[in-house]
């Protein structure tokens, strides 16, 4: 157990180049502290026959479909089959930022959603992929093949964040191509106008999807950790500006706290889950922590 | 203000270090990226604002500590204002010492005038030698500046006490001036004084400080040696009611007593002796003191022989001013005056005879006066000058000759009485002659019936009869008849007048005597041959008033009241020489017991003494031991010099410029303010804690700014 612990901190990850494995390493390390995939309570509206399978619990097997085709249908599936998760995932130039820390924040959420894949693809759910910067850039299909997550993982490797950032634009451009109820799952370190970002979550809130906003941020964005004076540069804008870091960093702090505490209020309205997150975290223990959470709620 | 290291002051330039930190010197900023910049902006603006104000506080507290470390390194000094512009100038300086009788009050075992001086000897040490000093003091004339330290020294060691102390108003004003001559020194007056407030009168205070703002330059410290609460008991100035006296007649005298802080009731003895031989005890009582601490005692002794007597009244309690407890006093005795009654017969010099000189008496030791009558026409045998006093007793128109011996025996310092009456005639009276010897013309005689009412006793002629003149039945004894003046001289005084208010007594100076004339007569009998009676002032039915009248005039007209013999300190003393008596050289014994012979110039009918400062009684002798001629006289001090009533220091402050004058009463204050007038007051030690209060407020302000910001 300790090896375990040990290999699942983001460092240790981040020497594992290949990301399937990254994240089958992620998931299994949770399966085995938890006993049950947390995603039961997701399936909600769908009940569909499928035929059975080796592995499949007999149990399952649903003898009325049998005696009338003489084939085996598996129902125990019914309710979860068509619960589609899309992954949005922000391009933005300030998600590839990262000060003393291992991982990007794009890095960080390519981990996030990695796991949160494979444990879709995992129960036979859907995963496609959405990628925005001022607007959507790239979207992959959603498909519940196992070769899904590799398709994705591959994707996101070889995408670089160095776009110019409009997240209400783009999440509006997302509610309007999804036509059924899906899963959305937002990665983003929402630095953008706030008012148009919750607008656009609301908007999609709306049209029935259930919408997971992963608010990721440096760990550097969130202590400030900078000393003395210091000249600062917003890597999208290039807008500079000289402060003294010391005398600066209560103002700075009170400001993200309550800039992270208004997403947070604004979700809770609008039943949208919000999961504040900063590079410096164990991800995997962060997402065991919502998962369970959520669980106990739903 | 002036600094002992000046050149420290170049310290301060070093401001400029923290300045040029803040200003040129600072740092690169670190160039990150930071992509959660709208944070960082939102709150700019107000951020740069609290911060810059941050700097520059603590920036101008590091100024603040630079140069106020410069500036107490450079050891400043307060300095007074009254030195001002004259820096490094050398002193003049005097010292004026109060050396007046009152200093020698005593305090914690140290007279005021000695205490007085060992400050000034102790401020005099501290001098520069290149200071001009004058030491002043209240008993003469200042000798302007000495020639050096040593003789200032010199010349406090000999001050001495001064019985008859010139005005420190004068002195102060004179030391002023001294020192505002040398315009190009530090123009300083030391004043050591006891602040009692006789001396710092109103006007005292206003010509002084008229005297200061005429000499911008000289500043005085008033040094006060006085005591605050202080204790004493003194005797007045002692009233003698005669000072020559006749046989028989007692030693009468008065003294106030005054007790200040001291409530027990005194023992006051007198003392008498005569000529060389010790005084004797001649009398001792306990005074009752009133609520207000004064009160009065009286002596009376009697039997005094012939000559001249001296004597003092003392406190034998002691006090802190002891040359109070003392008071001297001096009387004659001399023999009966001779007084020539002149009538036109002997008959009309009766009532006047018996009433200055009673036949009835037995024992003729005690009478004052020896009466001799004689009629107008034997007039030209008589030598008047063995007369004290003439009386002219209704007198008709006589000679010329008569007259103008009169005049001349009055000139010479004789008495003259002239009692007009039914002889008088305007024709004999009216001569020029006469007229310089009368009030004035004759005019008439009044036939209004009246009667003498004298009002006013303040007149010596009759302020004898003061004490029991509301006794006299006036009314009892009428005037029908008396004579009315036309003009009255202008150098005539009317001393007593009838209750119609007409002139009755009047009195006519002439040289050194004096003339009395009463416009109605005191010879008529009661009952006259061939006419009426002018008025009953002799033959009334009480005759003691007109007795003790009769007294009274002669008194005066021989001069008894006049020769004072007790003075004050400093006065002149003039000593009147019979006339004949032939002194040419004499022999003054003062109170030590010291002799000092003298030449009288010829000519000179009186004895004139200046060198009264010591206190007691003086004896001038003549003609060794035979002694033609024995007289003593008493200095005592003025009352003045008892009044230890000290001026409010404040008030006194208040009156005179500001800044220009200051008080201080003990050495401590003296050095305080010498060091501040002249080096100045060094104020490092402020100003150094001045330093580390605003290092440390540096040190807590930027520990608060950067852990806040931590």
């Amino acid at each position: 157990m300790a090896t375990l612990e040990k290999y699942l901190k983001p460092e240790v990850i981040r020497q594992i180049s290949r990301l399937d494995l990254r994240a089958q390493f992620i998931v299994k390390g949770f399966l085995q502290g938890l006993h049950a995939s947390p995603f039961h309570g997701f399936s909600v509206e769908f009940s569909e026959h499928r035929k059975y399978a080796p592995g499949d619990n007999p149990d399952d097997i649903d003898w009325l479909v049998y005696a009338k085709t003489d084939k085996y249908y598996v129902k125990k599936f019914e309710a979860e089959t068509n619960l589609t998760g899309y992954l949005a995932m922000d391009l933005s130039a300030s998600m590839a930022y990262s000060f003393e820390q291992e991982l990007t924040k794009f890095e960080y959420s390519i981990c996030l959603a990695a796991a949160l894949c494979y444990l879709m693809i995992h129960q036979n759910d859907p995963v496609g992929l959405v990628t925005f910067g001022e607007k959507i850039v790239d979207s992959l299909a959603p498909k519940s093949k196992r070769q899904q997550i590799g398709n994705i993982l591959s994707h996101l490797a070889k995408l670089k964040p160095r776009e110019k950032t409009d997240i209400g634009r783009s999440l509006s451009q997302l509610a309007a191509m999804l036509r059924h109820s899906s899963l959305v799952m937002i990665f983003s370190d929402l630095l953008a106008d706030p008012d148009e970002v919750i607008a656009s979550l609301r908007r999609l809130r709306h049209g029935g999807h259930d919408v997971i906003l992963f608010h990721v941020l440096d760990q550097a964005e969130v202590s400030f950790p900078f000393e003395g004076l210091v000249e600062l540069e917003d890597p999208e804008s290039y807008e500079s500006l000289e402060v003294n870091a010391d005398a600066y960093r209560k103002d700075y702090l009170e400001e993200i706290r309550d800039f992270r505490l208004g997403y947070e209020r604004e979700c809770r309205q609008s039943g949208i889950d919000y999961v504040p997150l900063d590079t410096s975290m164990q991800f995997d223990r962060a997402l065991t922590e919502y998962l369970v959470n959520r669980r106990n709620c739903g | 203000m002036g600094f002992i290291t000046p050149a420290l002051l170049g310290g301060a330039a070093l401001v400029a270090v923290p300045l040029l930190l803040h200003l040129v010197m600072r740092r690169q900023p670190r160039k990150l990226v930071f992509p959660a910049l709208q944070f960082v902006r939102k709150r700019q603006q107000a951020n740069r604002r609290r911060l810059n104000l941050r700097h520059w506080l603590l920036l101008a507290l590091r100024c603040l500590l630079i140069a106020g470390l410069a500036f107490a390194l450079a050891r400043p000094t307060l300095k007074g204002t009254g030195l001002r512009g004259k820096e490094g100038a050398p002193l003049a300086v005097a010292l004026v010492v109060d050396n007046s009788l009152r200093m020698q009050y005593i305090h914690e075992n140290r007279d005021r005038q000695q205490q007085a001086t060992d400050m000034a000897h102790w401020l005099v040490k501290r001098l520069p030698a290149n200071s001009e000093v004058a030491v002043m003091d209240r008993s003469r004339l200042s000798g302007g500046f000495v020639v050096d330290i040593s003789t200032a020294e010199a010349r406090l060691s000999n001050l001495t006490p001064e019985s008859n102390p010139r005005s420190l108003e004068i002195v102060v004003q004179e030391a002023i001036q001294l020192v505002a001559d040398r315009t190009d020194h530090r123009q300083e007056v030391f004043l050591f004084s006891d602040m009692a407030a006789a001396e710092w009168t109103e006007e005292a205070i206003e010509s002084i400080r008229e005297l200061l703002l005429k000499s911008p330059d000289v500043r005085i410290y008033v040094v006060d040696v006085g005591v605050e609460d202080t204790q004493n008991m003194a005797l007045g100035k002692l009233k003698l009611r005669n000072n020559i006296l006749r046989p028989g007649q007692p030693l009468h005298l008065e003294v106030p007593v005054k007790a200040t802080g001291m409530s027990d009731d005194p023992l006051v003895e007198i003392f008498l002796s005569t000529s060389a031989e010790q005084a004797v005890k001649r009398g001792q009582r306990h005074l009752q003191l009133s609520e207000d601490g004064n009160s009065q005692i009286t002596f009376e002794l009697g039997d005094l022989s012939l000559g001249t007597h001296q004597g003092y009244v003392r406190l034998p309690t002691r006090d802190p001013l002891e040359v109070d407890n003392t008071r001297y006093f001096s009387v004659e005795v001399r023999p009966p005056a001779q007084i020539l009654l002149l009538g036109e017969n002997v008959k009309d010099t009766l009532f006047l005879h018996e009433a200055l000189s009673p036949e009835l008496i037995s024992d003729r030791s005690d009478v004052q006066y020896v009466c001799t009558s004689e009629i107008f026409s034997q007039a030209a045998n008589l030598q008047l000058e063995n007369y004290a006093v003439v009386c002219l007793l209704d007198p008709p128109p006589l000679s010329e000759n008569f007259w103008q011996r009169i005049i001349q025996y009055a000139s010479n310092g004789g008495g003259v009485g002239v009692f007009l009456g039914h002889r008088a005639r305007l024709n004999g009276f009216n001569e020029t002659i006469v007229q310089q010897l009368l009030p004035g013309k004759l005019k008439l005689r009044s036939r209004y019936a009246t009667y003498l009412r004298p009002r006013n006793f303040a007149h010596p002629a009759l302020a004898g009869l003061k004490d029991y003149a509301e006794n006299i039945p006036w009314k009892v004894y009428p005037v029908w008849k008396y004579w009315e003046f036309a003009d009255l001289a202008a150098d005539v005084y009317v001393v007593a007048r009838f209750a119609n208010n007409r002139p009755a007594l009047l009195e006519r100076p002439l040289g050194r005597g004096r003339i009395l004339c009463l416009t109605t007569p005191i010879s008529d009998p009661l009952e006259p041959q061939g006419r009426e009676p002018w008025n009953l002032l002799p033959t009334g039915p009480e005759p003691w008033p007109f007795v003790a009248i009769s007294n009274q005039l002669c008194g005066y007209l021989a001069q008894q009241d006049t020769e004072s013999l007790g003075f004050f300190a400093g006065e002149i003393v003039t000593l009147r020489l019979a006339p004949k008596q032939g002194v040419s050289n004499y022999v003054l014994r003062d109170p030590g017991g010291e002799s000092i012979r003298r030449t009288l110039p010829p000519g000179e009918n009186a004895i004139r003494i200046g060198t009264t400062h010591a206190l007691g009684n003086y004896r001038v002798v003549s003609g060794g031991n035979s002694g033609n001629l024995e007289r003593g006289f008493s200095i005592n001090a003025s009352p003045d010099l008892s009044r230890l009533h000290r001026i409010d220091l404040e008030q006194l402050t208040n009156a005179l410029p500001q800044e220009r004058v200051e008080i201080a009463q003990t050495l401590k204050d003296v050095e305080l303010y010498v060091d501040i007038g002249r080096s100045g007051r060094e104020l490092f030690s402020w100003v150094i804690t001045l330093v580390a209060l605003v290092w440390s407020t540096e040190h807590l302000l930027s520990n608060r700014f950067y852990r806040s910001a931590a």
